[in-house]
C-alpha cells in the first residue's frame, strides 16, 4: 500500500504532501503554530510566487523539453508591469503577460522551425530576456506607485487566501480542466509520451511544442507580474533560486523527465509541499538552513524512486549476495 | 533533447549548410578579431589582464561542465554552490599548510559531484534533478556549518594563488593546466574516449562493453576537481568567502561550453572548444566595457549573442 502510494507516480505528490504535514505536526506537537491561519496563509503566499513558474516549467518538462528562459521572463514581465502599469494596473498586468507569450512564442517557433535543443535556445532566451530587464530598467530597482494595488493583491479572502494566491489557484485550476477534459490536454500528454509516433497519428506536434512555451512564457509572466504589483517594486536581479525551485516543485510534483507524464493539480501539490516545508519549518522554530537541507533530501529521494535502473540494481546486488550465500554454505 | 532523426533535409544539403555555416563562422571569429583589435585600449596590459583573470575563474568551471555535457547528462545547476562551498573548505582548512588545503579543497569537490555522478551513472537518475537536490544540500550544509558568517583563511599562504608568473597572471595559469589536462583526458585517455561514446550512444556503449556508469562518474568528479580550482582561486582573489561566490557561474559556464560549440545532446565537443566559447564571451564583454556601453547593454548584447551563436552551431551540426 505504502509502496504503490510512493511509486505510482500520479499518487505520489499527495502522498509527498500529506507525508510532509503529518510530520511537522508531529514535531509541533499541537502548540498551534503549525496549524494557524497565519502559517496557511503564509503557504499560500510562497505558491503565489512559485506556483505559475512551475506549473510553465513543468508543462514543458511533460514534452521533454526544459524552459529555462522561466526565471527571465518572470523579473522581464514584473519590470514591464511596474513601469507601464501606473495608471492602469490592467494594462500593465496585459502587457507583462504578453510579453512572456510572446516571448515562448518566438522560442518555440525558433526550437520547431530550426529543429533546436531547447536548452540551447532557452539558456539564450534566459540570458536575453535578463538583459532587456537590466536595459529597462536601467540597472536599478523601480518602485511602483500605485500602493493600493498591492493591498488589494495581498488582502486575505476568509483568512486563509489572498487575492493573489486565489489568482494562482484559479489558473491551476484552468490548466487542470483544459490537460483533463480537452483534445488539448491529450495532445500534450501524447507529444510528451512518443513525438514520432504523435507525429505519425497525425498530430501537429510543432504546435503543441509552440503552443505549450507560450503557455509557459504566460504563466511564468503572470506570476512574476503578480509579484512586484504585490512588492510594489520590480528589480532586474532575478530572485536567484527561481529556477531551480520551480524545476524541484514540478518533479516533486509528479511531471516525469521522461516525458508524457504529469498534471496541474500535481504540480500544485509539488509546489505546495515545498511551501508548506518552508512556511512550516520556520513556524515551529527551526532554522532557515533545514530548509533546504529537507528540500535536499526529497529531491534525493524521488531522484531515487524515479531512476529506471535502481530496481535491476537491487536485485542483482540480491542475486549476488545469494549466490555468493548459497557456496558458502555448500563448502561448509 | 530534441530529436535525432528530426535534424534532416532543411533548407539545403547537409554538405552545403556546413560549408555556409564554416564560412558564418569564420567571418564571425574575424569581425569579432577586427572589432576587438580596432577599440582603443584593447590590447593594453590593463585590458589583457582583466580578460585573463574573467577567463580563469569562469573557464574552469566550464572546463568541468563540458565533461557532464558531453556524457549526455545537460549540465549540473550544482556546479556554482560546488565552487562556492570548496571556496570555503579551502579557507577553513588554510592552517594545515597551502599544499593540503587546496588537496583537502578538490577532494571535497571531487567527492560532492562523485555522489551525483554515481547516482546518474549506477541507477540512471535524473541529472537536473540531481544537480537541484546537490545544490540544495549544499546551501543548507554550507549554512549548518558556518552559521551564515563569512569566512576568513585560516592561515597564511594565499599569495600562491594570486600574483604573476613572467607578466601572467597565476589564475590564468591555472587555467590553461585545467585546459590542458582536460584536453588530455578527453583525448589521449581510454575514460575520455568512452566519455564521447557515452554521451553519443548510452545504449551503443553498454553493448560495446563501456562500465557506463564508472564513466559518468568520473566525468562528474572532473566536474567537481576543476570547479574546486575555481573555487580555491576566487578564495585567493578575495581573502574571504560565502556562498554568493559562486553564484550564477553554472549558467555562465553552460553558455561559455555551448558557445564553443559542445553539441547539449552529449557525444561531440572538447575543452578546447569550452576555451573558445570562454573567450570569445570574454572578449565581447572587454570589448563592449571599452566601448562605453553601459553594464545593463553589455548584459542585453551579450544574451542575444550567444543565443545567435547556439542558433548557428546546431544549424551546422544537422545532417
Amino acid at each position: 500500500m505504502i509502496r504503490s502510494l510512493l511509486l505510482n507516480p500520479t499518487a505520489r505528490p499527495f502522498t509527498v504532501m500529506a507525508g510532509s504535514i503529518v510530520v511537522l505536526a508531529l514535531i509541533d506537537r499541537g502548540t498551534g503554530f503549525f496549524f494557524s491561519m497565519g502559517t496557511i496563509f503564509s503557504v499560500m503566499q510562497l505558491f503565489a510566487t512559485f506556483g505559475l513558474v512551475a506549473l510553465g516549467l513543468g508543462l514543458s518538462i511533460l514534452i521533454r523539453e526544459f524552459d529555462l528562459s522561466v526565471a527571465g521572463i518572470v523579473g522581464l514581465a514584473g519590470c514591464i508591469a511596474v513601469m507601464t502599469g501606473a495608471a492602469n494596473p490592467w494594462l500593465g498586468l496585459l502587457l507583462g503577460v504578453g510579453a512572456g507569450l510572446l516571448s515562448g512564442l518566438i522560442q518555440g517557433i525558433i526550437m520547431t522551425k530550426l529543429h533546436l535543443s531547447s536548452v540551447g535556445v532557452t539558456l539564450g532566451g534566459l540570458l536575453t530576456l535578463q538583459g532587456m530587464t537590466y536595459v529597462l530598467t536601467d540597472n536599478k530597482t523601480i518602485g511602483y506607485p500605485n500602493i493600493s494595488v498591492a493591498l488589494d493583491l495581498n488582502a486575505p479572502i476568509a483568512g486563509l487566501v489572498s487575492v493573489r494566491s486565489a489568482a494562482c489557484l484559479a489558473v491551476f485550476v484552468l490548466a487542470a480542466l483544459v490537460m483533463n477534459y480537452t483534445h488539448i490536454g491529450r495532445d500534450v500528454i501524447a507529444t510528451g509520451s512518443d513525438r514520432r509516433a504523435a507525429r505519425v497519428a497525425g498530430l501537429n506536434t510543432d504546435h503543441v511544442v509552440i503552443g505549450v512555451f507560450a503557455a509557459s512564457g504566460a504563466f511564468s509572466a503572470l506570476g512574476g507580474v503578480l509579484l512586484s504589483y504585490s512588492l510594489s517594486a520590480a528589480s532586474p536581479v532575478a530572485l536567484a533560486d527561481v529556477l531551480a525551485t520551480a524545476a524541484a516543485a514540478a518533479i516533486v510534483g509528479g511531471v516525469s523527465v521522461v516525458g508524457g507524464r504529469g498534471s496541474p493539480m500535481g504540480i500544485a501539490a509539488g509546489v505546495l509541499t515545498l511551501c508548506i516545508l518552508r512556511s512550516g519549518l520556520s513556524a515551529i522554530g527551526v532554522e532557515p538552513h533545514v530548509h533546504d537541507l529537507v528540500t535536499g533530501f526529497i529531491l534525493i529521494a524521488i531522484a531515487f524512486l524515479d531512476a529506471p535502473e535502481l530496481f535491476r540494481r537491487v536485485t542483482s546486488w540480491r542475486l549476488a549476495h545469494a549466490e555468493r550465500d548459497a557456496a558458502q554454505t555448500k563448502l561448509q | 533533447m530534441s530529436n535525432v532523426s528530426l535534424r534532416s533535409g532543411f533548407l539545403l544539403g547537409g554538405i552545403r549548410a556546413r560549408q555556409i555555416v564554416l564560412a558564418v563562422r569564420i567571418l564571425a571569429g574575424g569581425a569579432l578579431a577586427i572589432f576587438a583589435l580596432s577599440t582603443p585600449g584593447f590590447t593594453s596590459p590593463l585590458s589583457i589582464n582583466s580578460l585573463l583573470n574573467a577567463i580563469s575563474f569562469i573557464g574552469c568551471v566550464a572546463v568541468g561542465m563540458t565533461f557532464i555535457t558531453i556524457t549526455g547528462n545537460i549540465m549540473s545547476l550544482a556546479l556554482g554552490a560546488t565552487v562556492s562551498a570548496s571556496a570555503l573548505v579551502f579557507l577553513a582548512s588554510l592552517s594545515l599548510g597551502v599544499f593540503p588545503a587546496f588537496l583537502v579543497a578538490v577532494l571535497f569537490g571531487v567527492v560532492i559531484t562523485a555522489v551525483q555522478g554515481a547516482m546518474v551513472g549506477y541507477i540512471r537518475a535524473n541529472p537536473l534533478l540531481v544537480s537541484i537536490a546537490g545544490l540544495s544540500l549544499l546551501i543548507g550544509g554550507a549554512a549548518l556549518a558556518t552559521g551564515g558568517q563569512r569566512i576568513y583563511p585560516g592561515g597564511e599562504g594565499l599569495q600562491a594563488f594570486k600574483g604573476r608568473v613572467a607578466g601572467i597572471p597565476i589564475e590564468a595559469l591555472y587555467f590553461f593546466a585545467t585546459v590542458v589536462i582536460g584536453q588530455f583526458v578527453l583525448s589521449w585517455t581510454r575514460i575520455g574516449r568512452e566519455m564521447v561514446m557515452v554521451g553519443s550512444n548510452l545504449r551503443a556503449a553498454i553493448a560495446a562493453g563501456i562500465d557506463t556508469a564508472r564513466t559518468i562518474t568520473v566525468a562528474y568528479m572532473l566536474a567537481g576537481a576543476f570547479s574546486a580550482v575555481a573555487g580555491i582561486l576566487l578564495a585567493a582573489r578575495y581573502g574571504s568567502g560565502d556562498m554568493e561566490l559562486g553564484l550564477g557561474y553554472d549558467y555562465t559556464a553552460i553558455a561559455a561550453v555551448l558557445v564553443g560549440g559542445t553539441a547539449i545532446q552529449g557525444g561531440s565537443g572538447s575543452v578546447v572548444r569550452t576555451l573558445i566559447g570562454v573567450t570569445v564571451i570574454a572578449i565581447i564583454a572587454t570589448v563592449l566595457l571599452l566601448r562605453g556601453f553601459s553594464q545593463q547593454w553589455q548584459y542585453l548584447i551579450t544574451g542575444l549573442i550567444v543565443l545567435a551563436v547556439i542558433m548557428l552551431h546546431t544549424i551546422g551540426e544537422r545532417r
